[in-house]
């Protein structure tokens, strides 16, 4: 049982760094129905950013928190401007690939920026760094940290969708562009808004696995790929399904490897996925796809 | 008439001689009368960049002091450097540019194993006499190509050297928890030899990904299998996940790692949990820490060149490297060839640098030169420290 405890937290604390970039996959394809291929490589920049204003400038971590998340902000935007707006009445292949495009330069932007400042960059923790216990296992406080970030963004992005007039026209504008513009709505502004919100959501995500992390101008790539699967799983549109894609993702790869052998951790959560996509091919908590006619 | 007659011949002499004596040096490229020109590939940007970017740095400082000392039989030396961004496509072009458009008369260079075992093949086939300073890959020095020698350890040397050093601190349950891409399975493989030829079943055989983000699975099964000691063929991340997840379910076995994790002072930021590097050892190429008395003048020499740079054992692995080439360089005397230099490689024997843990010996069959690797701790808050060496044979 005290395995399977561990096992399990493992899985949900991991769980939930896939879940923060499943989320800003999620918030983008809500208003423009593409998946942004650069959202690894914001929670890259965005953490290297982070760590030049904690470490290099000794800003605190709030102001941090605060300044990443608007830089983040701001780089969503500037791509929405030069990668997907003049784009914007191409067919979706070429916007997906505007947005591989953009990996790419903020990968080699990182390279040549902070490439040379060690392998791999530390980030002071939110939290103390020693392990506490919770009930009867052992966790590292800064995973909490993680936890509980992701369920706030979560609820935040849930309450913006449902309640606010700017999540509403988000919304409306994925559902149908042209009927969203006939009724007034600026899509124009919706996609950069949308763009600039995944990209936020990247930098907090962030600035709170960085300390777990590590950073690295590769790391952009491996939280893309688990966020992807994650949001996938959980259904692209859905923000809860891509937290429960996440830490789906996460305890699969844990119950795996400690039950079976880690060789196959890696494999595992794309199992469950290919499972889970061949009987609910919306994902968990998709809608139901549309077709026009 | 005579006179005449006598200039001719002796005109006639002299364009002769000089014909005869100028294709050496006109057929060796990047060799001039008062300059050398040797090209340097490695990582100059991304994270790879101390295995690139600081090891040449540290060439770079062994050959200002030559040059200021008169050069080798009076040619300075000149470093041209190439990035290869750790990527093999691009070491491949690295090197072709070294050797074809820069024309250099040798290379010093090589840091990530993956990219440099890329470039092998182009650096055979082009006969251009080249040190490997820090890529530890087998397959770039075995089966040898005449032309490349290494000061670098190999990963079966340390493969070896790990097994040996987890036996003398009393290690009776050896486990394994390993990286399987092309870097770790050029480790692995030898590591398995090294433990199936002292008869020792691994007591657990785990996987970590490069990019883990946390290692509790791996940390259970080891702790199961009640190892006493692990040995990690695994990059500074994932080790540092490994450790502090160890940290966290109070598993603290002997951790040995090898020289992917050279700096323990870096790594011991990177696991970020007081206490969890404790029990860590890992190999290095050099037998000094940075901040060893030892390495005053070479401290003293790099912040004056790189200001803002501190001394690292990455810039020790060039100083040491650069010295070996320097050595064969004066070996191979004043009408420098390829050919000479390549021969005054292989005869360097019980060569002893400023850095190395060992003499470096090289000949024809064998141009792994480097067997002595070092180890270190730190103590967690404390400084670093060399433990010992490890001599292997072969």
């Amino acid at each position: 049982m005290l395995l399977f405890s561990y096992l399990l937290m493992s899985g949900v604390t991991t769980g939930a760094l896939y879940a923060l970039v499943a989320l800003g996959f999620v918030v983008v394809n809500k208003a423009t129905g593409i998946i942004n291929f650069a959202q690894g490589e914001f929670f890259m920049f965005a953490g290297f950013v982070a760590w030049m204003l904690h470490v290099q400038m000794g800003v605190n971590y709030a102001l941090t928190f605060a300044l990443a998340v608007g830089c983040g902000f701001l780089l969503g935007c500037l791509t929405e401007r030069i990668a997907f707006r003049p784009l914007a009445k191409s067919d979706i292949v070429s916007l997906v690939l505007a947005t591989v495009g953009i990996a790419f330069v903020l990968r080699g932007l990182a390279r040549l920026i902070w490439g040379g400042k060690a392998d791999y960059l530390s980030f002071p923790p939110l939290t103390s760094p020693d392990p506490i216990m919770v009930g009867n296992i052992m966790v590292i406080p800064q995973q909490l940290a993680v936890l509980a970030g992701t369920v706030v963004i979560m609820a935040v992005f849930t309450v913006f969708f449902r309640r606010t007039r700017a999540g509403k026209m988000m919304q409306a504008t994925a559902d149908n562009a042209k009927a969203a513009l006939l009724v007034g709505i600026r899509t124009d502004r919706i996609y950069t808004l949308s763009f600039g919100t995944g990209a936020a959501i990247a930098a907090a995500a962030a600035v709170l696995t960085a300390p777990l992390t590590l950073l690295y101008p590769d790391i952009g790539f491996a939280f893309f790929l688990k966020g992807f699967a994650a949001a996938v799983l959980g259904g692209l549109t859905s923000l809860p399904g891509a937290v429960l894609g996440g830490l789906l993702v996460g305890v699969a790869e844990s119950m795996a490897g400690g039950y079976i052998h880690s060789s196959v951790m890696e494999l595992s959560p794309f199992v469950v996925i290919m499972i889970v996509l061949v009987l609910k091919p919306s994902g968990l908590l998709g809608g139901r796809a549309m077709r026009r006619v | 008439m005579g006179i005449r007659r006598a200039l001719r011949v002796a005109a006639a002499v002299a364009v002769t001689a000089m014909v005869g004596a100028m294709p050496a040096l006109a057929e060796e490229p990047g060799v001039t009368a008062d300059t050398i020109k040797i090209g340097s590939f490695g990582a100059l940007t991304g994270p790879g960049y101390l295995y690139g970017k600081l090891v040449m740095n540290g060439v770079e400082a062994v050959f200002d002091e030559v040059n200021a000392a008169g050069g080798i039989h009076g040619r300075k030396l000149q470093l041209v450097r190439e990035d290869d961004r750790c990527d093999p496509a691009a070491a491949i072009a690295a090197v072709q540019k070294l050797m074809h458009q820069d024309q250099v008369f040798a290379m010093i260079g090589g840091g990530c194993s993956n990219a440099t075992f890329a470039a092998r093949d182009a650096i055979e086939t082009a006969k251009v006499p080249t040190v490997i300073f820090a890529s530890v890959h087998d397959g770039i020095t075995v089966p040898p190509a005449p032309n490349i020698y290494s000061t670098a350890l190999t990963s079966s040397i340390e493969s070896q050297a790990q097994v040996v050093f987890a036996q003398q601190q009393g290690a009776k349950r050896i486990a394994v928890v390993s990286m399987r891409d092309a870097w770790g399975r050029a480790r692995y493989t030898p590591l398995m030899e090294a433990l199936k030829a002292k008869g020792i079943t691994p007591v657990a055989d785990e996987e970590l990904s490069p990019d883990a983000n946390d290692a509790t699975a791996q940390v259970l099964r080891l702790k199961a299998a009640n190892a006493d000691a692990v040995i990690m063929i695994l990059y500074p991340k994932p080790a540092a996940v490994f450790l502090r997840d160890a940290y966290k379910l109070g598993f603290k076995p002997l951790a040995v790692g090898q020289s992917g994790i050279a700096d323990p002072a870096a790594f011991e930021e990177q696991v970020g949990v007081p206490g969890a590097t404790a029990m860590f050892r890992t190999i290095s190429q050099v037998k000094y820490t940075p901040d060893d008395p030892a390495m005053d003048k070479w401290r003293k020499l790099m912040e004056t060149k790189f200001p803002g740079d501190r001394l690292s054992v990455y810039n020790l692995f060039g100083i040491g490297s650069a010295q070996y080439l320097v050595e064969a360089l004066k070996r191979a005397g004043p009408d420098l060839t390829r050919a000479k230099l390549i021969a005054a490689f292989a005869g360097i024997k019980n060569f002893n640098t400023d850095v190395h843990p060992g003499p470096l010996t090289c000949s024809e069959a064998d141009h792994r030169c480097h067997k002595s690797p070092a180890w270190l701790a730190k103590e967690p808050g404390g400084a670093m420290k060399v433990l010992g060496v490890t001599t292997v044979e072969n």
